[in-house]
């Protein structure tokens, strides 16, 4: 795959040429060193090729949301594995890197990626690296899906159309959430969210479209050791609010809820897709504290299998227990693999054209122009302590149970 | 009454200061009560910015009163100005906040829940403790700033987890609740991480900090060497424990939800704003109580009991007097017969051991992971700052009064945010330790330690000899226990010495594993002939490098020509699939160089030449990224639609007053003080633009962050430009941006490094350079230290800003994540370190070493999957041997049981991302090993003088 025609290369030909015969040791072992490594590379780079398809994930496995590292990772290697025994003769690959939540770091990962050929990209995480490596990907005409970056900014990101994301922006979560808290019979609220896009995003997007009292707002950092879970609790109390929003992960959001149920709290707790898992109950320790959350979620297709399949996928291969996005994250990876295959000249059109009602684990994913989907609407959970999901929302018609 | 008024007439405020603060009051006071006042007449600011402006003028009234009181009073009434100052600004608070919400016609209510308050504050402070107490010690007795400290603690919690998991106390962490405590998983695990993580300290200390300290290496190299170890133990547990979380459960009785102690409270609500009958203050007592649980109590009671004892071996035992004695003049300590080494190991044992027990009981409260640690090392910092860096009691003290700031700032701070439609104003909470530091050290430059060193000299002048006499039988069992400890802890050290054996132990391991053999067959096969090419051209050409002396101009230029031309053909062949893939690649390593190398002058400047510990980097370029973000973001996205070129000059040039103006305040602290002040400077920036709705662009609906931009030359670039230099460079198409970039950023380097070069050979640079040998000789000569400091943080904080912008191009958004300094400021020190301080071409070197190792061990990383890559068969044999260490000689550290916890799929393999930072971490500590000076040192400056003046004489 390497063109071996490039300034580099004229370079060293020129420089054995001009050798000649009177070549001191130095220059010896410098052309032997240059040719020697260039016999390397092209070895390194010539053996791709024939129906194998890189797919790269910028995962978060170093940095603040280390920790759901593993469920992405877990999530994209179900996909992989899926794909491989498709037996329709593509073998795929995964190749993963860190983005560290940083944009630096992560668009010199996308470089890292590109440079060892990959199709696609999926990821990254954090808003922050998406936009940082979405800047390489656009240049260099490979395609990003984002499973996890919810900031409004993706969306207006300069990227040549070649930025997705299977994650829908918080402004409609936030309405799903208005409705159920107003149908729970709760007047006023309190706010609580982390300081990140997820957090913030979706907790102003609430304010604006709940038209009651919000008790009291209060955004934390969710690093561990940043925050303390009881003072958090406390504020709650002190200032009387009869139910809790809580937009948080699955680690944070168990320690706000322990702190408030352990000080004596017994308002409803109203959640997001953050905590909306089965798994959630395992990041407690007391696992009474669980019950009677509710939470809101990415509802699947009608009468959709993607849901239930990967699921039971997911731990079949012992997933992360606390991951979160995982649904996300294999989506990302079969809309990029399927885009790969169609093989058009245009990679942007494959992904449009597969991206178009495809029928995933965490929805049906409708590509609108700027890379965004809308969803399909929310479902609504509750844990007793068991998870079940008996009520939905949509934009249209609103909550109705399932 | 005389005694009063004679004292009041020493309090002299001199008229203009008078008349300056009344000014401000008035003026802050009807602009934010009844919105006029110069600064709305003025008609600039507007909106948010306006009441922001208006309050910190308030402020500013406030600390130029406070300022005053303190300087001109003395005696008693210095002591009285100095606590009431606390009291008095928290009053100003309330007083600025209560007038902006009057004016503005909104009421809320701060609610202080008295034990909430009280015990949260107590929390927060034994978290600090955890890891500032080992911080103290490193720096009292071996002199430098430890960055692993916290990763220390993070490895108690993870012993905690071990012993959790083995077979002996799995059982008693399943059980189901029985309603009764169980002391005996917390207790062992807090001794056990006491004495491993101990241990693990003095092995640290032998291995990596006394060769250094053999070589004299300086304390600014120790530092780094520990932000070295920092990454790779934080590595090692990534490796080992994958990045989950997990929690420690000493018995599940300890955290049930009833798990917790019932403290009765009051509620005192705070009513402020336009209120109408209601009373300003409230005290609500029919609340329910606060519930302090369990494991927070084994916290405090664990680290206080831990730090009692420190003090008690610090004061009362011979080992103590040793450690003050070493920490004091430890040449003097030598040759009074102490062994210095011996107590190097005791006080590493002794810092890591507590930070390692702390990390054990910190593991009963928070779910535990690799990223936990650094979230307390820099408030840990501010702790002992506050506590004069050295002084254990001073570190308790500051602990409390920090731990206090925060829990009292929590309250007003989410009141506050509420009624001003900032409700992330919470995340304010984290830096409230940070701004308080700033001030104290502001009104008091020495630090509370050393008050309290003095308040201590005075009183021990005071105390009687016959009252000690009195103490006669304590003392005598204070002096036996203190024996035992004595013998109790060289005991342990000498048995340390056993260690040495290790190399045997390495031999074992070889022979008998064949995977490492296979292992370093299939590297020789792979790469065997290119290596040895290139170790023949090391033993060629190693003899005549030694030769040279690196601290000659010549010398200095050979060397760097040398290592340059290594770099450049190493970035040269790095794999890419595609010329167009390599030209983006290699401009993008250009780009980075460029922004690195902007970014190491500005430190150099700043620590390399004039002396000032300037831990900020990131403070001044994200003054520039954040400046030229806001300003050049369109209109309609709460930009203000500036051209990239105005927003740059107008960034370059705040940064640039910014440095001046705060040198005036700053700069005549000691050098760590700076340093902590210019750190907390930047994380005040970072938490703002996580928390302040003023600093996001780039959306319609103000979210998070600052994208969307106007980036340089791009509508040029893009309309046909591109076109014609990717024909000309032979690329199939167009070519990328990210060429134009790096050509900008590479010439503004080039640009900046002669212009410095130019400016230091003035001989404004020698004034700088005598500045940084020794401020009061350079002042005697005359110089006004104070304006040349200011110049200097205003130059490098101008070209920080530069570089900033840059980056911020390049990234194309700027994230409060951009703000962290793992990621910026400590790279740029590592830059500076390995690089060598005070030479320029050091600077670049280092800044294309550290932009460099990402991008080769990102090729090891992306091979594991990718089955056409250079290393990809060696990930095998990595994870053949990875196995086994966590196996078979793991397996007779911990049980089963904590394998699967870390890897329940079954298949234990080494993700090669931690790999890559632990191999980051070591390229930092092999570098300073090799070259504790740097890989370029400073070229001092030697006359020519006539006749051969020489090391003979």
């Amino acid at each position: 795959m390497y063109t071996k025609g490039g300034l580099i290369f004229k370079h060293n030909d020129s420089e054995t040429n001009d050798g000649g015969g009177n070549m001191n040791s130095k220059t010896i072992y410098l052309v032997a060193l240059s040719l020697a490594i260039f016999a390397m590379m092209s070895a390194a780079c010539g053996l791709g090729g024939g129906g194998t398809y890189k797919i790269g994930l910028l995962s978060p496995q170093t940095g603040p949301i280390a920790v759901y590292a593993p469920g992405f990772e877990d999530a994209a290697n179900v996909a992989i594995a899926e794909l491989n025994d498709n037996e329709d003769g593509n073998v795929f690959e995964l190749v993963v890197i860190d983005s560290g939540c940083d944009g630096t770091q992560a668009a010199t990962a996308a470089q890292t990626l590109i440079d060892s050929g990959v199709v696609g990209i999926v990821g990254a995480a954090c808003s922050g690296a998406t936009l940082g490596a979405i800047s390489v990907a656009s240049e260099a005409g490979i395609p990003m899906v984002s499973y996890a970056s919810t900031s409004p900014a993706v969306t207006t990101a300069s990227d040549n159309g070649y930025l997705f994301r299977v994650v829908p922006s918080d402004a409609q979560q936030a309405v799903a959430l208005t409705a159920v808290v107003a149908d729970g019979g709760d007047s006023n609220p309190a706010v609580l969210y982390m300081t990140n896009d997820y957090g913030s995003g979706l907790a102003d997007n609430f304010a604006a479209n709940w038209s009651g009292a919000v008790c009291t707002t209060n955004a934390y950092d969710p690093t561990e050791g940043s925050y303390d879970a009881s003072t958090i609790a406390q504020s709650v109390i002190d200032a009387g609010c009869d139910s809790v929003v809580l937009v948080s992960y699955a680690t944070d959001g168990a320690a706000i809820i322990e702190a408030l149920k352990g000080q004596g709290f017994s308002g409803t707790i109203y959640g997001a897709d953050g905590i909306a898992d089965a798994a959630f109950a395992s990041a407690f320790t007391d696992a009474a504290a669980v019950a009677g959350v509710i939470a809101t979620k990415p509802r699947p297709g009608a009468e959709s299998s993607a849901q239930s399949t990967f699921n039971s996928a997911y731990s079949a291969a012992g997933g992360d227990s606390e991951g979160i996005y995982t649904h996300e994250t294999y989506d990302a990876i079969n809309i990029i693999a399927h885009a790969a295959v169609e093989g058009s000249d245009d990679i942007r059109d494959d992904i449009a054209s597969v991206g178009s009602n495809y029928d995933g684990a965490s929805g049906v994913h409708n590509f609108d122009s700027n890379g965004d989907v809308a969803g399909t609407g929310y479902e609504v959970c509750q844990f007793d302590p068991a998870f079940t999901c008996t009520r939905v929302w949509t934009a249209s018609g609103g909550l109705a149970s399932q | 009454m005389e005694f009063l008024s004679n004292n009041f007439r020493k309090i002299h405020i001199p008229h203009s200061w008078l008349i300056l603060s009344l000014f401000l009051f008035i003026d802050s006071y009807i602009g934010l009560r009844f919105g006029s006042g110069f600064l709305s007449w003025s008609g600039i600011p507007k909106g948010d910015i306006l009441w922001i402006l208006q309050s910190l003028e308030m402020m500013a009234f406030g600390i130029v009163i406070v300022n005053k009181a303190v300087k001109s009073s003395t005696g008693k009434f210095k002591a009285l100005a100095l606590v009431s100052t606390p009291v008095f600004l928290f009053l100003l608070v309330l007083f600025t906040l209560d007038t902006l919400l009057k004016g503005k016609e909104i009421t809320t209510i701060f609610y202080y829940n008295l034990s909430s308050i009280s015990l949260s504050a107590l929390y927060w402070s034994a978290a600090y403790m955890t890891v500032a107490v080992g911080l103290a010690l490193t720096y009292k007795v071996q002199k430098y700033g430890n960055f692993a400290q916290a990763e220390i603690m993070l490895l108690g919690s993870y012993v905690a987890l071990i012993m959790m998991w083995s077979d002996m106390f799995s059982p008693i962490s399943d059980a189901s609740s029985d309603g009764i405590l169980n002391y005996k998983l917390l207790v062992a695990s807090a001794i056990s991480a006491f004495v491993i993580c101990g241990f693990i300290g003095v092995i640290i200390d032998k291995s990596v900090y006394k060769p250094l300290r053999k070589r004299f290496a300086s304390a600014q190299v120790l530092m780094i060497t520990s932000l070295g170890v920092a990454m790779v133990i934080r590595a090692i547990l990534y490796m080992r424990f994958s990045a989950k979380t997990f929690r420690f459960i000493p018995d599940k009785d300890w955290r049930l939800l009833s798990s917790n102690v019932e403290v009765p409270t009051q509620r005192v609500d705070v009513v402020v704003g336009s209120r109408m009958e209601e009373p300003f203050i409230n005290i609500v007592s029919n609340v329910g109580p606060y519930g302090f649980s369990y494991s927070k109590i084994a916290l405090v009671v664990g680290i206080l009991i831990a730090i009692s004892l420190l003090m008690f071996i610090m004061h009362k035992t011979i080992l103590g007097k040793k450690m003050r004695a070493v920490s004091d003049n430890p040449d003097l300590a030598s040759i009074s017969g102490i062994n210095v080494e011996n107590i190097h190991s005791t006080s590493s044992f002794l810092a890591a051991g507590i930070s390692g027990m702390g990390g054990a009981l910190l593991a009963a409260i928070l779910p535990v992971n690799p990223e936990l640690g650094l979230s307390l090392l820099l408030p840990a910092f501010a702790v002992i700052v506050l506590g004069s860096i050295t002084s254990i009691p001073g570190v308790i003290i500051a602990a409390f009064i920090i731990g206090i700031v925060r829990a009292i700032s929590e309250p007003l701070l989410i009141g506050a945010g509420n009624a001003l439609d900032r409700p992330t104003a919470g995340g304010f909470a984290e830096v409230m330790p940070f701004i308080f530091l700033i001030g104290v050290l502001l009104l008091m430059p020495r630090g509370l330690g050393n008050a309290l060193h003095e308040w201590n000299v005075s009183r021990f002048k005071k105390l009687e000899k016959q009252k000690r006499k009195s103490l006669f039988f304590v003392t005598d069992l204070f002096e036996g226990f203190s024996r035992f400890l004595t013998q109790a802890i060289n005991l342990v050290v000498q048995r340390l010495m056993i260690i040495k054996s290790h190399r045997l132990f390495l031999i074992y391991i070889i022979q008998v594993k064949s995977y490492i053999l296979e292992l370093y067959l299939e590297v020789l096969n792979r790469i065997g002939s290119y290596l040895r090419i290139a170790l023949n051209m090391a033993k060629w050409s190693t003899p005549q490098l030694l030769k040279i002396d690196k601290e000659t101009n010549r010398g200095s230029w050979i060397f760097f020509g040398v290592l340059l031309f290594g770099l450049i053909l190493i970035s040269l062949l790095l794999p890419s699939v595609s010329y167009f893939t390599k030209v983006m690649q290699i401009a993008r390593i250009v780009a980075l160089l460029g922004i690195f190398s902007l970014l190491s002058f500005s430190l150099n400047i700043h620590s390399g030449f004039t002396g000032m510990t300037n831990f900020g980097v990131i403070f001044f370029a994200g003054i520039g990224a954040v400046l030229v973000g806001i300003l050049s973001a369109p209109i309609e996205t709460n930009g203000y639609g500036w051209g990239a070129f105005e927003a740059t000059i107008f960034a370059v040039l705040v940064a640039a007053i910014i440095g001046w103006l705060i040198a005036y305040p700053t700069a005549r602290l000691r050098t760590d003080y700076f340093a902590i002040v210019t750190i907390s400077l930047g994380e005040i920036l970072r938490v703002s633009l996580q928390a302040e709705p003023l600093l996001r662009a780039g959306t319609v609906t103000s979210a998070m962050g600052i994208s969307n931009y106007e980036l340089p030359f791009k509508n040029w670039w893009d309309s046909g430009f591109s076109d014609s230099v990717g024909s000309f460079i032979g690329l199939p198409g167009h070519a990328p941006y990210v060429l134009l970039l790096a050509t900008l950023s590479i010439s503004l380097c080039f640009l900046t490094w002669w212009i410095i070069s130019l400016l230091l050979s003035s001989p404004w640079g020698r004034i700088l350079k005598s500045i940084r040998e020794d401020e009061e000789v350079s002042q005697h000569h005359g110089h006004n230290i104070l304006s040349h400091k200011a110049a200097s943080l205003a130059l490098g904080a101008a070209i920080a800003a530069l570089g900033g912008v840059l980056w911020a191009w390049l990234n194309t958004a700027v994230w409060p994540d951009f703000m962290s300094p793992i990621r910026s400021t400590f790279l740029i020190w590592a830059v500076f370190i390995v690089g060598g301080k005070g030479n320029n071409k050091g600077m670049f070197i280092g800044a294309f070493i550290i932009v460099l190792v990402e991008f080769i061990f990102n090729v090891l990383v992306v091979s594991r999957s990718s089955s056409d890559l250079i290393f990809h068969s060696l990930t095998t044999y990595i994870d053949k041997i990875f196995g086994w260490i966590i196996y078979d000689l793991g397996g007779l550290i911990w049980s089963e049981r904590s394998i699967i916890e870390a890897f329940p799929k079954g298949t234990v393999i080494l993700e090669l991302s931690y790999l890559k930072l632990a191999l980051i971490g070591l390229v930092i500590i092999v570098a300073l090993r090799a070259a504790p000076k740097g890989l370029l040192p400073e070229i001092l400056f030697k006359p020519k003088r006539k006749g051969k003046v020489g090391e003979n004489e």
